[in-house]
């Protein structure tokens, strides 16, 4: 009798889970992943720089700010997630319609800084002089090769531009670097190795390093290593120029905003927080006569010269070419600078139609194998094998169920993950059955057979099934988007296909264990001959 | 017990099944070499892939004509087909950077697309484009790796606590057969190696566990018996008594997954490849390995009478 009520009270159990599963499956759509649907992952990777040591805080910091900066492109559902097994940071927007832009914008460091702008190169030959340009990709500085020299002048803007340094390229390591303005490289030629290469390092002002990971080129002082000054493109003639090291950076910016100057030219105006503007009237106080370039993200966008000190905290960024930049340059200083820069590890973008047609196929697939499932067990097993499709449906609804309603991305290892736990799903049924058999074989009774059965057969799918859920838990844990998804509906099939065979299937063959047509041998698939 | 039921007696012929099992592992291990190497996904390697549907109908050496004006022949180019198909206008094409990179920048992806554009016509909206850093695969595969020793590490403890020790070494051996018999088919057909079939080697290693730990829970439930007949007796009674149900589930698992490998798009296909050796291997060593190699055991350092 007690018996009688424990499998009442699991079937009850079963049914509730079940019409929870069929309103959840009503109501909430499946969450297609991304490779399903169709859109754009951005895998990105912090790069630790000196005195910018990759940090939790700073992380989610970044991930604010990425989701601020794609909320101002007007992109609907974006989905920033921190991979905490790496500290990258993904990104997955609906839709490949915007992903350029996108990936422009979201990359984007917004580091706002204000350094003295030392000088700029050109190369002369006799009267004609030329820029001289930088690569920060591959950290190359380029110039024509016939030039007689190339030289840093102070103001490329003033009528007499004046010489105060030269560039040196070190024939033997091919290592560059700033000397004097009154170095003269053909001289040197003339000197004899040994004793040369002692006169001409007395020249040396800074010698040149490129950083692979952040490129950036910086001067170095040859004497005790301490950083002199960085050279950047000026973006208002696409020169390289050289800035002193950061007096002041964006975070102590209280507002930015877009719009025109007196003169009708397009300007971003800024101004300062009080920390801030004391800094920068102490800047322009200790500068006077100098430029004072202001960088955004390793570019000098303007570099007014400072003719008096400013107090009040306020200044512009000209060189603007349309008022939407000018907009876009001021929302991302409002948004704010990423705490570290980010480099592209991954970036994914997949067509609407590729995953459309793989769903399909998929959930095609995977009905024809459940009929074909469901025919060989009943050929096989007999009435058992109408007990196994009914567990089976459950099956399939409750999964079905649990996935619409935790919200989780059904995804392309995800359908061959399900397609492959309908198998093992059978497979715990399998193993009930032919023990059921086998102890019936042995001329016990169908019911004593189904009970004894039963006992064996728990305790190996208990262990089978472990195994699985480790190799699931290992997955989700190293995995990455679609391997995380896969794991997912693993552990999930693994775990219900578990739940339905050793509760509601053993509840219903005990339930129904007295019915004649139970307890006829057939029903389990043994024929009478056999049971003597 | 019933007479007129099939008994095979697979431990007496141990000899054969592994040299079986060592003949197939050296097949994949030649094919690795003759292939030269696994063929690595872009995930992997790193790099740009793109794949886009020409307006018109053209052929892969038409494709790499244009590429290779521009400077880009040897990137790889293969027609995608779906199921059923045995033509399409949907190409994928894997360029490999010059300088130092594997990647190219988006400079160059345009020019390559307007390169083709010009000559062969292309849908702009791209099916597919995408582009890895080549530092990111070893991060990929790093972690592919820490997966796959934790879960079978995590195997290895579980079945010794709820065994004994040899049966969780012999059944990590028989996953290490399981993989090597997949990998080595990979490499002989020269098949993409990507995340998903990372994905599809752990289940493999899950399926081809569920298949042995069933035996050897009826290993252990028979064991008492060693003493009147022998371990090699016992063993092979529990692998017979098992084998209906081995074969069963082989089929009903396949059924889907041999429907995914008909049916499924290219994607799919991959995954459901995987899966499907793992699944014929898994079943062939859960029978004619780990069982073999647990009496082997046993005849090395005898605990229950041989």
């Amino acid at each position: 009798m007690r018996n009688k009520k424990i499998n009442i009270i699991v079937l009850a159990i079963f049914i509730l889970i079940i019409g929870v599963s069929i309103y959840y499956i009503i109501t909430e759509p499946i969450n297609r992943g991304l490779d399903l649907k169709g859109g754009t992952q951005i895998i990105l990777k912090p790069v630790e720089s000196e005195g910018s040591e990759v940090t939790g805080k700073k992380l989610d910091e970044a991930m604010r700010i990425i989701r601020d900066r794609i909320d101002y492109l007007g992109i609907s559902e974006p989905l920033v997630t921190r991979d905490t097994l790496n500290n990258n940071i993904v990104i997955q927007l609906p839709g490949v319609s915007k992903s350029e832009r996108a990936l422009e914008v979201i990359g984007k460091t917004a580091q706002l800084e204000f350094r003295i702008l030392t000088g700029t190169l050109i190369s002369r030959s006799g009267q004609n002089t030329e820029f001289v340009e930088f690569d920060p990709e591959t950290g190359s500085i380029i110039y024509d090769e016939n030039a007689e020299e190339v030289i840093l002048v102070d103001n490329i803007y003033s009528a007499m531009p004046i010489k105060i340094g030269v560039l040196y390229t070190d024939p033997a390591t091919g290592e560059i670097y700033l000397m004097d303005k009154d170095f003269d490289p053909n001289e040197k030629t003339d000197i004899g190795e040994d004793s040369g290469k002692q006169i001409w390092e007395e020249y040396i002002l800074g010698k040149f390093e490129y950083n692979e990971y952040t490129h950036e080129m910086n001067l170095m002082s040859v004497d005790d290593n301490e950083m002199l000054g960085e050279l950047l493109i000026d973006s208002r003639t696409n020169t390289a120029s050289l800035v002193g090291p950061v007096l002041l950076i964006g975070n102590k910016l209280s507002k930015a905003g877009a719009g025109y100057d007196s003169n009708g030219r397009i300007i971003v105006s800024l101004s300062f927080k009080d920390e801030g503007a004391g800094i920068f009237e102490e800047i322009t106080r200790n500068n006077i006569g100098e430029q004072l370039a202001i960088v955004l993200d390793e570019e000098i966008k303007s570099a007014p010269s400072i003719n008096n000190t400013i107090t009040g905290g306020d200044a512009v960024i000209e060189g603007i070419n349309s008022l939407d930049e000018a907009s876009y340059i001021a929302e991302i200083l409002n948004i704010g600078a990423l705490p570290f820069t980010l480099i592209q590890e991954d970036v994914n973008i997949i067509g609407p139609s590729l995953g459309e047609d793989s769903l399909n196929k998929g959930i095609f697939a995977g009905i024809i194998g459940l009929i074909l499932i469901v025919i060989f067990m009943i050929i096989y097993y007999r009435g058992l094998g109408l007990i196994s499709t009914l567990g089976l449906m459950i099956y399939v609804l409750v999964f079905w169920g649990i996935m619409a309603g935790i919200g989780a991305a059904l995804t392309l290892p995800g359908i061959a993950g399900i397609i492959l736990t309908i198998g093992m799903a059978v497979d715990a049924n399998v193993i009930i059955f032919a023990r059921i058999r086998e102890e019936g074989r042995k001329g016990k009774s169908p019911r004593i057979a189904i009970g004894d059965g039963f006992k064996h057969a728990s305790r190996t799918i208990v262990d089978a099934n472990v195994t699985t859920l480790i190799t699931a838990a290992a997955l989700f844990y190293f995995g990455t988007g679609p391997i995380k998804g896969f794991a997912v509906t693993l552990a999930l099939g693994v775990g219900i296909s578990m739940a339905v065979s050793l509760l509601f299937t053993r509840s219903i063959l005990f339930m129904f264990s007295g019915l004649p047509v139970v307890a006829s041998p057939g029903f389990i698939g043994v024929r009478k001959k056999e049971e003597q | 017990m019933n007479r007129k039921r099939l008994h095979f007696n697979f431990i007496g012929r141990s000899k054969i099944w592994f040299i079986i099992s060592a003949v197939v592992i050296l097949t994949g291990v030649i094919g690795y070499f003759i292939q030269g190497g696994f063929n690595f996904g872009i995930d992997f390697l790193g790099g740009t892939l793109i794949e886009i549907e020409f307006m018109q109908d053209t052929e892969t050496e038409e494709i790499r004509n244009v590429l290779f004006d521009i400077g880009y022949g040897n990137s790889i180019i293969r027609q995608s087909l779906t199921p059923g198909q045995t033509d399409s206008n949907r190409y994928i094409i894997q360029i490999k950077g010059e300088g130092k990179g594997k990647e190219i920048s988006p400079g160059e992806k345009t020019k390559i697309l307007d390169a083709l554009d010009e000559d062969i016509g292309i849908n702009p909206q791209l099916l597919q484009d995408r582009t890895v850093s080549p530092g990111f695969g070893s991060i990929l595969i790093r972690n592919a790796l820490i997966a796959i020793a934790i879960s079978l590490a995590g195997i290895l403890i579980y079945v010794w606590i709820r065994f004994e020790f040899r049966f969780g070494a012999t059944a990590i051996v028989t996953l290490a057969h399981d993989v090597l018999v997949t990998l080595g088919v990979y490499a002989i057909l020269g098949r993409e190696i990507n995340t998903s079939t990372i994905a599809a080697l752990l289940t493999i290693i899950g399926y081809s566990l569920n298949d042995t730990i069933v035996v050897f829970d009826r290993i252990r439930e028979n064991t008492p018996q060693a003493r009147k007949m022998g371990y090699a007796g016992v063993v092979n009674d529990s692998v017979n008594m098992t084998l209906t149900r081995s074969i069963n589930t082989s089929i009903t698992t396949l059924f889907p997954i041999v429907l995914l490998l008909i049916l499924g798009t290219a994607s799919l296909k991959d995954f459901a490849l995987a899966l499907t050796i793992g699944i014929i291997s898994g079943t062939y060593s859960s029978i004619f390995f780990a069982s073999p190699l647990l009496v082997a055991w046993n005849n090395r350092f005898s605990k229950y009478k041989k």
